[in-house]
C-alpha cells in the first residue's frame, strides 16, 4: 500500500481488506502524511503493525523542511493549498512520528522485489504507466530486482515490461567490441494510494502480490470517505482536499512534466 | 564540421596543440566545444582560460560548459549545486581543496558562474557527464540500459560528454521491448516499442595525458566521427 496521506478511514478499510485476502505480509511505500486529517494516527497505526515501510516525499518534507523547487505545483493556488497542507501537518505532528518519519528507508528489499516511494533514483519521480518502456525497464533494473513496487503517482496499475533487448556496437581507438543486453520479464506495480486516490472514484485502492504464481491483484475498497471529507473541512484544511478525495481526482494539480525531478 | 574536447585541466600547452592541429584542417570547424573541465587545480588555468577567451585570427571561439573542476571551485565558494567539496576531498584529499582555492582566481571563477550546463544543437546533446550529474562518468562499458536512459533524458539521440577522458563511440544499433499496462479499469494489448539507432560518444581528453591531447571531430552533414590525437612537447600537464 502507498500514500495514505493521514486518512485513517482509508488505512483501516485497507487493512481489514487485507486482513480477509489473507495476506502474508504487508508492505507501504510511503507518504503516510500530507493531505489529510489524521497524520499522527496513520503513523501510529503502520508503526504499532511493525509495517516495514519506506519514505515518501510528504514524509520527507516534514522531516526535512518543504525545500521542493516551485516545480512541484503546476499553479500558484496550487502552490498555496500544498503549503497551507505542508504547514498544518508540520503543526500537528508529535515528536516521536517526525522521529519515525526520519529514520524511514528509501527503498525496501525482499529477495526479487523492490519497494520504493516514486522511483529508485528520486522520491519524486513519477513512474505514470505511459513512460517510455525503456525509461521504465531502465528503473525496474536499478534496482537489480525484478519487481518493482512504487507508489506516489496514486493510481495502481502493473506493468509488465518482456523480451527487453538491445545490440550495442563499442569503437575505440584500440578495436571495436559488440554487446547484448537482455531483460527478462520485469514489472513495475504501481500500489495506487490508500487515502488520497486519483483514479476517478473515491475508494482506496492498493495491491495484492501473490509471490507463488506472480499474480498481481488491483484492490479497490470502499469505505466512508465523507468521514475524511468532514474531518478536513472540521480541521481547517483546505476545502479543496475533502472535495478532491470526494471525487477520486486531482483536479488543476496535475503537473505539467510528470517525469520532471526537482532539484534540490 | 564540430571539433569537440574536454578535460583540458590547465594544460596550456595540450590546448594549445589542438588549437593548432584545427587550423591545419582543410575543413572549416562550425562549433568548437569545450565540454568542460578547463580548469584544473593550477595557476596555469587562468592563462589558459584567458586563452580561450581571446582566440586568435581565424581560430574557432569554443562554446564552453561546465565540467567537474568547474564544479568544485564554485562549491568551494559556496556557488555549486551541492554543498559541500565531498566528492574533491574523498578523490584528492583534504589538502586539495586549498591547493584549488589558491589556483583559481577572482576573474576565472566569474567567467567559470557565467559558463552553460550543456548544449542541444541538432539531434544532439553536448555535456561534461551526463544530464543526472556533472560527475557521472559514461564509459564503454557502462550498461547498455543506462546508457539509453541517459540519452533518453536529454531526448537527444547522440550524446557527447567528457567525463571519462576516453574516446569512444557506444552505439546503440537496435533495441526491442514489449510492454503491458492493466489499470483498475483497463488492460492493454502487448504494445512493442523498437528503438531507432542512438549513440554516446566520449570525446577524449586533451590535457589529462601529458603529451598526448585527444579530441573528436563531428560530421553533422554525414554524422560521421573521428577521433583525433595529438603528440605534443614535454611541457607537464595536471593529472
Amino acid at each position: 500500500m502507498s500514500c495514505i496521506h493521514g486518512n485513517y478511514e482509508a488505512l483501516n478499510a485497507v487493512l481489514s481488506d487485507i486482513d480477509r485476502q489473507k495476506a502474508d505480509r504487508i508492505f507501504c511505500l510511503g507518504d503516510l502524511v500530507g493531505y489529510g486529517p489524521h497524520p499522527n494516527a496513520v503513523v501510529e497505526m503502520i508503526r504499532s503493525m511493525d509495517i516495514p515501510t519506506v519514505q515518501g516525499c510528504w514524509d520527507e518534507d516534514i522531516v526535512e523542511g518543504l525545500n521542493a523547487c516551485e516545480c512541484s505545483y503546476p499553479s500558484i493556488l496550487a502552490e498555496k493549498r500544498g503549503k497551507a497542507a505542508h504547514e498544518w501537518t508540520n503543526d500537528q505532528i508529535q515528536p516521536e512520528v517526525r522521529e519515525y518519519l526520519a529514520q524511514l528507508p528509501l527503498s525496501l528489499r525482499e529477495e526479487n522485489l523492490c519497494f520504493v516511494h516514486g522511483s529508485p533514483h528520486n522520491q519524486h519521480e513519477y513512474l505514470m504507466p505511459e513512460i517510455n518502456a525503456f525509461t521504465a525497464l531502465e528503473r525496474v533494473m536499478a534496482t537489480g530486482a525484478d519487481v518493482l513496487f512504487c507508489g506516489h503517482t496514486h493510481i495502481p496499475y502493473v506493468r509488465t515490461l518482456d523480451a527487453g533487448q538491445l545490440a550495442v556496437k563499442v569503437q575505440q581507438p584500440e578495436g571495436t567490441s559488440t554487446k547484448q543486453f537482455t531483460a527478462p520479464l520485469k514489472q513495475i506495480i504501481n500500489a495506487g494510494s490508500v487515502g488520497e486516490p486519483r483514479h476517478g472514484r473515491p475508494n482506496a485502492t492498493y495491491v495484492i502480490y501473490d509471490t507463488d504464481d506472480k499474480l498481481t491483484t488491483l484492490r479497490e475498497v470502499e469505505y466512508d470517505y465523507q468521514l475524511t471529507c468532514q474531518a478536513i473541512i472540521d480541521k481547517g484544511l483546505p476545502a479543496i482536499f475533502a472535495w478532491r478525495l470526494a471525487q477520486g481526482l486531482e483536479y488543476a494539480e496535475r503537473a505539467e512534466d510528470p517525469t520532471h525531478v526537482c532539484e534540490r | 564540421m564540430w571539433a569537440i574536447a574536454s578535460g583540458i585541466e590547465g594544460n596550456l600547452a595540450a590546448y594549445e596543440a589542438v588549437v593548432a592541429d584545427l587550423k591545419k584542417s582543410r575543413q572549416e570547424v562550425e562549433n568548437f566545444y569545450l565540454l568542460g573541465d578547463i580548469i584544473g587545480p593550477t595557476a596555469e588555468s587562468n592563462r589558459l582560460v584567458k586563452r580561450i577567451q581571446q582566440p586568435r585570427n581565424g581560430e574557432p571561439i569554443p562554446l564552453v560548459c561546465q565540467g567537474w573542476w568547474e564544479e568544485q571551485i564554485l562549491i568551494l565558494h559556496t556557488l555549486g549545486r551541492t554543498g559541500e567539496p565531498t566528492e574533491l576531498i574523498d578523490r584528492y584529499g583534504i589538502d586539495m581543496t586549498k591547493t584549488l582555492w589558491d589556483a583559481i582566481d577572482s576573474t576565472t571563477l566569474k567567467w567559470v558562474q557565467s559558463l552553460e550546463f550543456g548544449f542541444a544543437e541538432l539531434d544532439c546533446f553536448l555535456i561534461h557527464g551526463s544530464s543526472v550529474d556533472v560527475s557521472d562518468e559514461l564509459t564503454p562499458t557502462t550498461d547498455p540500459i543506462q546508457m539509453l536512459d541517459k540519452l533518453s533524458r536529454m531526448e537527444a539521440n547522440q550524446l557527447f560528454c567528457g567525463r571519462s577522458g576516453l574516446a569512444f563511440e557506444y552505439k546503440i544499433e537496435s533495441g526491442s521491448l514489449t510492454s503491458q499496462v492493466q489499470t483498475l479499469d483497463t488492460l492493454s494489448a502487448p504494445t512493442p516499442t523498437v528503438l531507432s539507432p542512438r549513440r554516446i560518444v566520449g570525446v577524449g581528453s586533451v590535457g589529462r595525458i601529458e603529451g598526448k591531447a585527444s579530441y573528436t571531430l563531428y560530421y553533422p552533414g554525414s554524422n560521421k566521427l573521428e577521433f583525433k590525437t595529438v603528440r605534443y612537447g614535454a611541457k607537464k600537464g595536471f593529472g
